[in-house]
Formats: C-alpha cells, sequence, structure tokens
C-alpha cells in the first residue's frame, strides 16, 4: 500500500499554487491590508485585470453606464471581493480539468470549489463566525487532495476504492481501506508543502471528519464541513462516489442546521455559484468592456 | 480522459447540457438533452412523440415556499414551481398532456440522514403528489439510494437513458 508521503513524492507534477494565492493567503489575517497591495499583485496578469474589470463593471455591483478602468473598479470592489475574486481566478486553473479520479465531467470539481467557498462563506456570517474570508479560503481549496489522486491514479481510482464501498461505508472510510488515508489528509499534506496556514491546513485535513466537540475545537473546521455537505445536496461537484458521506451530527447542533436553514443555504450557494461563474466566464459586460 | 462535455447549460451541435436548477424544452428531433450529477436533486424528462417536442429539469428543492424571491429570479430551482413551467413550454410547442412520457431520476440521501433532512426523498414525494394531482403517470423512474445519475433523453424517440459510473441503462422505453 502506498503511504501518503510516497504518493506525494512519486507523483511526477505536483499542482502547483499559484504565487498569488500564497501571498493573499499571507494577508487574510491582517486587518490593515491595502488595495493598493492587491492592485500590487494583480496588475501584471491581464486575465485577472480583465476579471477584475468585468466584476466591477457588472449589474451586480451596481454599474450602469459608465465603464470603470482597473484602478477604479479595484477601489469599488473594495478589499474583501477582491480578495475573493483573485482566489478564484488564480485556482480555477488547478481545478478546471481536474475530477477524473472521481469520474467527474470537466468543470465539476471547480464548480465545487466555488460553491464550497460560497458556501463556507455564507455560514460564517450566518453563525456570527469571526473571519468569513477565511471560510471563504478554506471552502475553496478543501478538496486539493483530489487534484493529486487524479495525477497518481487517474480513473482507476475508483476501481480500487469502489472493492471497499458497500451500504453502511462512507466514501471516506473507503478511501482510508483502499489507501490508510483519505483525500482530505492527502490535501492537508499538499497544502502544508505549499506553505498554507496552519488554520487553512487544518480545515482541508478536518473537512470530513471534524473534531469532536469536546476536543480543541475550532468552529471553521465545522463550517466548512458543512460547507461541503451543502455542496453534495446542491448537486455541486458529485462524482461517482455520489452522496455517500455523512454530516457530523455534532456540527449539526451546533450550527443549528435545521431542514430549513439548509434549504436555504443550498438554495443561496447555487445562485452565487451560477452568479459568480457567469462573471468569471465573462458572459456579463463584454460588449461594455470591449 | 475526462469526458469533455461542459458542465453548465450549453448547447453543441447535438447535445443541450443541463444545470443544476435550469431546464431546457426541444423539438429539434437530432437534440439529446442531458443532466449530470443528480443526487438528491431531481430529473425531471417530458416527451410528446407525436410532435416530438420533450423537455428536461433539473430542480433541487421541492418548494417554493422557501424563498417566494428565489423562486421567482429561477423557478427551475424548485419542483412546485420548475414541473408545471416544463409542462406549459411544451404545451407552447404544440405538446399536449395526455400524450406526455414522463421519466423522473435523482433524488437519492447523503448517509446517516435520520429525517432531519429527507431532501431527495421530499424530493420524490412531491412529483408524486405533483403527477397524482394532475393525472399524470410517470412512465419510468430511477430514484433513492445514495447514487449519483446522469439522465439523458434523445429527442429522436424520446428514450431516457440513466448513467451510473460505467453502467447506463434505458428506462423508457423497457
Amino acid at each position: 500500500m502506498a503511504t501518503l508521503n510516497n504518493i506525494l513524492s512519486q507523483c511526477e507534477s505536483l499542482p502547483v499554487l499559484p504565487s498569488t494565492v500564497a501571498r493573499l493567503t499571507s494577508m487574510l489575517n491582517r486587518e490593515d491590508v491595502e488595495v493598493s497591495e492587491i492592485h500590487e499583485i494583480v496588475r501584471t496578469d491581464d486575465a485577472l485585470s480583465m476579471t477584475i474589470m468585468r466584476y466591477a463593471n457588472s449589474a451586480q455591483y451596481g454599474a450602469r453606464n459608465r465603464v470603470f478602468n482597473l484602478q477604479e473598479s479595484l477601489a469599488r470592489l473594495g478589499r474583501r471581493h477582491l480578495m475573493q475574486i483573485v482566489l478564484q481566478q488564480q485556482v480555477a486553473d488547478l481545478f478546471l480539468d481536474a475530477g477524473e479520479a472521481y469520474g467527474m465531467h470537466r468543470g465539476a470539481l471547480w464548480r465545487s470549489a466555488q460553491g464550497g467557498a460560497l458556501a463556507a462563506e455564507c455560514i460564517a456570517r450566518d453563525h456570527g463566525f469571526e473571519d468569513p474570508d477565511l471560510a471563504f479560503v478554506c471552502g475553496l481549496l478543501r478538496d486539493v487532495g483530489k487534484l493529486v489522486l487524479d495525477k497518481h491514479y487517474g480513473s482507476e481510482y475508483m476501481t480500487l476504492v469502489s472493492k471497499h464501498l458497500n451500504t453502511q461505508t462512507s466514501f471516506i472510510e473507503a478511501e482510508r481501506a483502499a489507501l490508510g488515508f483519505d483525500h482530505a489528509e492527502l490535501g492537508a499534506e499538499l497544502a502544508v508543502r505549499w506553505g498554507l496556514p496552519v488554520r487553512i491546513v487544518a480545515a482541508i485535513r478536518f473537512h470530513h471528519a471534524p473534531p469532536p466537540p469536546d476536543s480543541d475545537d475550532d468552529d471553521l473546521f465545522s463550517i466548512v464541513h458543512a460547507a461541503d455537505m451543502i455542496c453534495l445536496w446542491a448537486g455541486l461537484g458529485l462524482g461517482h462516489d455520489g452522496l455517500q458521506y455523512r454530516l457530523a451530527d455534532h456540527v449539526r447542533l451546533k450550527l443549528n442546521l435545521s431542514r430549513d436553514v439548509v434549504e436555504g443555504f443550498i438554495a443561496q450557494t447555487v445562485a452565487a455559484t451560477k452568479a459568480s461563474e457567469e462573471l468569471v466566464q465573462g458572459k456579463q459586460n463584454e460588449e461594455k468592456l470591449a | 480522459m475526462v469526458p469533455p462535455s461542459a458542465p453548465i447549460s450549453s448547447t453543441d451541435a447535438a447535445k443541450t447540457v443541463i444545470g443544476v436548477a435550469d431546464m431546457a424544452i426541444s423539438s429539434d428531433p437530432n437534440a439529446t438533452l442531458i443532466t449530470y450529477a443528480l443526487g438528491s436533486c431531481i430529473g425531471v424528462t417530458v416527451y410528446d412523440p407525436q410532435v416530438h417536442v420533450g423537455g428536461m429539469l433539473h430542480f433541487m428543492l421541492p418548494s417554493a415556499k422557501l424563498s417566494q424571491e428565489k423562486a421567482e429570479n429561477n423557478p427551475a430551482m424548485f419542483g412546485d414551481t420548475g414541473i408545471p413551467l416544463l409542462f406549459k413550454k411544451c404545451y407552447e410547442l404544440g405538446a399536449q398532456k395526455e400524450r406526455m412520457i414522463v421519466c423522473a431520476a435523482g433524488g437519492a440521501e447523503v448517509m446517516s440522514d435520520n429525517g432531519q433532512f429527507k431532501i431527495g426523498s421530499r424530493n420524490r414525494t412531491l412529483i408524486r403528489k405533483i403527477f397524482w394531482k394532475n393525472n399524470i403517470l410517470i412512465s419510468a423512474d430511477d430514484t433513492g439510494s445514495t447514487i449519483s445519475r446522469t439522465m439523458a433523453l434523445s429527442m429522436a424517440d424520446g428514450s431516457v437513458t440513466i448513467r451510473n459510473k460505467a453502467t447506463e441503462r434505458m428506462i423508457w422505453p423497457l
């Protein structure tokens, strides 16, 4: 059985995190981030600049008749939205063509990443969590372990794990039985190699198995776990693993996840994901910017 | 290789992909309507073989009571607003209720849902209730469990296929 570190070392080309993302995540815990610092990061990237202007000039941000240039767009969107837009755009390339190991069609893992980010932010705000941006980033990156499984096993992965699946076994348990670890643990190790902050690493590690309530608990882990389940219910990024996952009961209780609350999150997440996709893909306002 | 199909609602020469909370209607006999990754969501297909008009809906949640605003912006999000709209749009192209072949797929559940959420089964109940109230029989369905399904409707003959992992089977006609 291959060990987790073996897989990471043997992988011919590990997914590479754009340096922009590392720089931005390091800014997350700073209150004093200036828009000008984000401008420094984005100004040399034409595609990213176009995306930012597309957002700033969209109806969603109240644009009507005039067209805003990059400088104006940055100021208009503000620190929080900028951070989210830049992060999404920067990791899109990692996720767009991935998901083969889980039998996903093209784009499904990317949709799941975006959905997880938006759901985590939404739950974080609803729950009064102190840092919704951090929840957003963790939701976005929670499945990076799947990128490594794609590269190492490709389409053979499902066959390998399916041998350990039955109606009582979650897909996570089957992964552990087949590999000795699951995609969340693998993702966390990749995140360590990427140099991401420890709290993000831990949120990736625990997104299917949040620590029990009496342990050293962090609401972030519960939020990212719940966001992952919201994506499953919403049908964002389902693969051959289907819905073979469990919502931890202590997370349900802690976040007061009633039926109505969950359905509200599902509806909000899908609406926000669709809006975000349209903007990122430039379906809106193309004429205005041409 | 990952199948090169766009996951968002999109159209190529022959295939229209219906995304989550979306629907499409067609009268093109060369077209195939397809939706990926039905989990607890439900895919409903309708087809009138006489005029070759049909459609597909991929709804997420049973009732628009959750949010009238979201239902107005996107009726395909909910079963109780999406299904009537699906039929209405087919009628506009000449389809008639008594000739319609109706199929459904999806409505799966996550594990260990001890009755707290039951989104898949409430979606299943909703479609049965709506069709029963309107004297419509479901010709074929493939629902429940914890699996993800891909559903396709061929506009050439109204055949409906369901794929789960590597297994594909036709549910209509049998």
